[in-house]
């Protein structure tokens, strides 16, 4: 008789015993009563062709039957035949085949290739890398066209908007063709035309506190290209929490900002920016506007400090904020440095998860959407004052620049600059109404008029765009 | 789905930094499902051991042995990816056993980045990730 030890793993299959006894003469005779008696262990030891499977070593005693009999090998009584697997494995397979580069791509890397500060390393290295792009716009429009021509092997696009015609002044991933697709799907066609070996992952979501971990994990760097507070605020934690560096810039107008966040022992956008600026204090591009080439710019210095990253080479924008004037075509730095008390980055961090970025900036959940207020009039309302000749004073709170895009006939032009050292020219008995670009400026305008001692003042809802949407097209939105 | 309980994954994370930039192996030991002790083993592949291992089966073997003494089973083993993610390559696939779990730990620059764990089939053709579940 001999003794066959059963493998932890397989005695579910042999009566829940660590061991059988089995009369036989070889090691082939003890296994195939073993097998027929348990069915079930037969296909985890032997193929379908009847072999024992690859992985599966027989010791008689301390001897491995390779390098005795084989299965043939003769059992004497009270011997010991143990099964044991081989366990191997490594880390190089096709499940991460490793990089090389194609004919092809040898050919269009060239002026890397021959560059001894990237050559072929630093090409595998660009080939290599996970860049997560968050937002398809200004920033975003030249970040990806440039990492897809430079060979980032992996970009994640995060957006979740449609190309519209205002977008076309300065986000060049979109042309007039791609007006009402998703940019998700605008940018990767541009970049994929220029670069058809890199691959493309679309996020089509707004970046939120619950999916922002999720996403931006399975990347190396991530770019911020957005345009909003609260998102800025969103990727600067989750980037701190994953330990991923942000490249950050921001534009306004002729003026840009860029750096690096987040990276080993620099600073954070929070210690940069502790608090969030009260909403609406800072106005966007979309209120502000912006010169169409500066995303160009600043958007490229995020490009190059991503590409720098990737590659290990030069000295990294870090701990500095690089400030960019178009107008004076000057650039600045500013020293920036981590700060031992930012909430999330510093020595004791109380924010350990991502939070609620909407009110942590003070934003009401429904911006979009806003309520309808007391004192807001819809601008049909409003045609239909001026269609009948009621008596009132329609006040156009805009730019004198705005002003000259488009206005609304009898309007009167006081900017909401103005309107303090202006009011005078107002009467109170009169009713008023002010308009402005979407209701935003003459929503405070209205505001201000109240606590001036006006009672019968209106908000023209929806400013001048909505004017053009339900009541005349003809004026030309902007 | 497999646990591994803290002090076993403490060993297996200190046995896969201090065998960096080789690869570590080791086997799992417990019972239900979880794993109560970790046995690092010798890494006796003979060529560069930076992206390949291979266990010696007597070793194998003898833990097998000593668990059993102990009233331990071998649940799984473990084994490490220097510089690189834990995914289940192909030389793991064709060199797997469908009996264990495999753990396997990415440790980047000597340090610990993240862990899967697999069950290969028994065809060493697909290998399902389980759910993983250590500290």
């Amino acid at each position: 008789m001999a003794k066959i030890l059963i493998p932890t793993p397989l005695r579910q299959y042999a009566g829940k015993q660590d061991s059988v006894e089995l009369a036989g003469s070889t090691v082939g005779d003890v296994l195939n009563s073993l097998t027929s008696q348990y069915a079930e262990l037969r296909r985890h030891l032997y193929t379908d062709e009847g072999k024992l499977r690859s992985f599966v070593n027989v010791y008689v005693n301390d001897d491995d039957i390779r390098y005795l009999d084989k299965e043939a090998t003769a059992l004497k009584d009270g011997d010991t035949v143990s099964i044991v697997p081989s366990i191997a494995g490594g880390s190089a397979g096709i499940a991460a085949p490793p990089v090389t580069l194609s004919k092809e791509e040898i050919l269009r890397y060239s002026r890397h290739l021959i560059m001894p500060e990237v050559g072929m390393d630093g090409q595998l290295k660009l080939k290599s890398a996970k860049v997560a792009l968050i937002g398809t716009g200004g920033l975003g429009a030249p970040l990806g066209m440039y990492l897809a021509a430079a060979g980032v092997g992996r970009i994640g696009l995060v957006d979740f908007d449609v190309v519209d015609f205002t977008n076309l002044q300065r986000q060049v991933i979109h042309g007039t063709k791609d007006v009402g697709r998703k940019k998700l799907d605008s940018a990767a066609d541009t970049m994929l035309d220029i670069n058809p070996y890199v691959e493309i992952d679309r996020h089509e979501v707004a970046l939120s506190s619950e999916n922002a971990l999720q996403i931006l994990k399975d990347y190396d760097i991530v770019v911020d290209g957005t345009d909003n507070f609260p998102t800025r605020y969103l990727v600067n934690d989750a980037c701190v929490l994953l330990g991923k560096p942000n490249v950050y810039g921001s534009i306004f107008r002729f003026e840009g900002q860029a750096t690096v966040f987040a990276y080993e022992g620099g600073p954070c956008y929070r210690c940069l920016y502790p608090e969030p600026p009260p909403p609406g204090l800072v106005p966007s591009c979309a209120e502000g506007g912006v010169l169409g080439i500066l995303p160009g710019t600043i958007g490229l210095i995020q490009a190059t400090e991503t590409v720098k990253l990737i590659l290990g080479i030069g000295e990294p924008l870090v701990g500095r904020l690089l400030l960019y004037d178009a107008l004076a075509m000057r650039f600045r730095e500013l020293k920036l440095r981590r700060n031992p008390e930012c909430p999330v980055c510093g020595d004791h961090p109380t924010i350990r998860e991502l939070i609620d970025y909407q009110e942590f900036c003070g934003i009401p959940n429904q911006v979009h959407e806003p309520v309808a207020v007391e004192g807001d009039i819809d601008p049909v309302e409003v045609k239909a004052k001026i269609d009948r000749g009621d008596p009132f004073v329609l006040i156009d709170v805009r730019e004198p620049h705005e002003y000259q895009i488009c206005r609304i006939p009898h309007a009167k032009l006081i900017p909401l600059g103005d309107l303090p050292k202006r009011v005078n020219e107002l009467n109170s008995a009169d009713e008023i109404v002010a308009h402005c670009k979407s209701g935003m400026r003459s929503a405070k305008a209205v505001e201000f008029l109240k606590q001036a001692g006006f009672r019968k003042v209106a908000n023209m809802k929806g400013g001048i765009l909505a004017w053009s949407d339900k009541v005349d097209p003809s004026v030309p939105k902007y | 789905m497999i646990r591994v309980e803290k002090p076993a994954w403490e060993t297996m994370v200190s046995h896969a930094e201090k065998t960096f930039p080789k690869e570590c192996c080791g086997v799992m030991l417990g019972s239900d499902g979880v794993v109560r002790q970790a046995i690092p083993l010798p890494n006796v592949y003979t060529g560069p051991q930076e992206d390949f291992f291979v266990m010696d089966p007597l070793d194998l073997h003898r833990v097998d042995v000593e668990g059993r003494k102990a009233g331990l089973d071998v649940l799984g083993v473990f084994h490490s990816h220097p510089n690189c993610d834990a995914y289940f390559s192909k030389r793991d696939l064709e060199n797997s056993c469908s009996w264990f779990s495999y753990v396997v730990l990415s440790i980047k620059d000597g340090r610990f980045d993240h862990a899967a764990s697999y069950r290969p089939d028994f065809d060493q053709k697909e290998a399902p990730k389980e759910e993983l579940i250590y500290g």
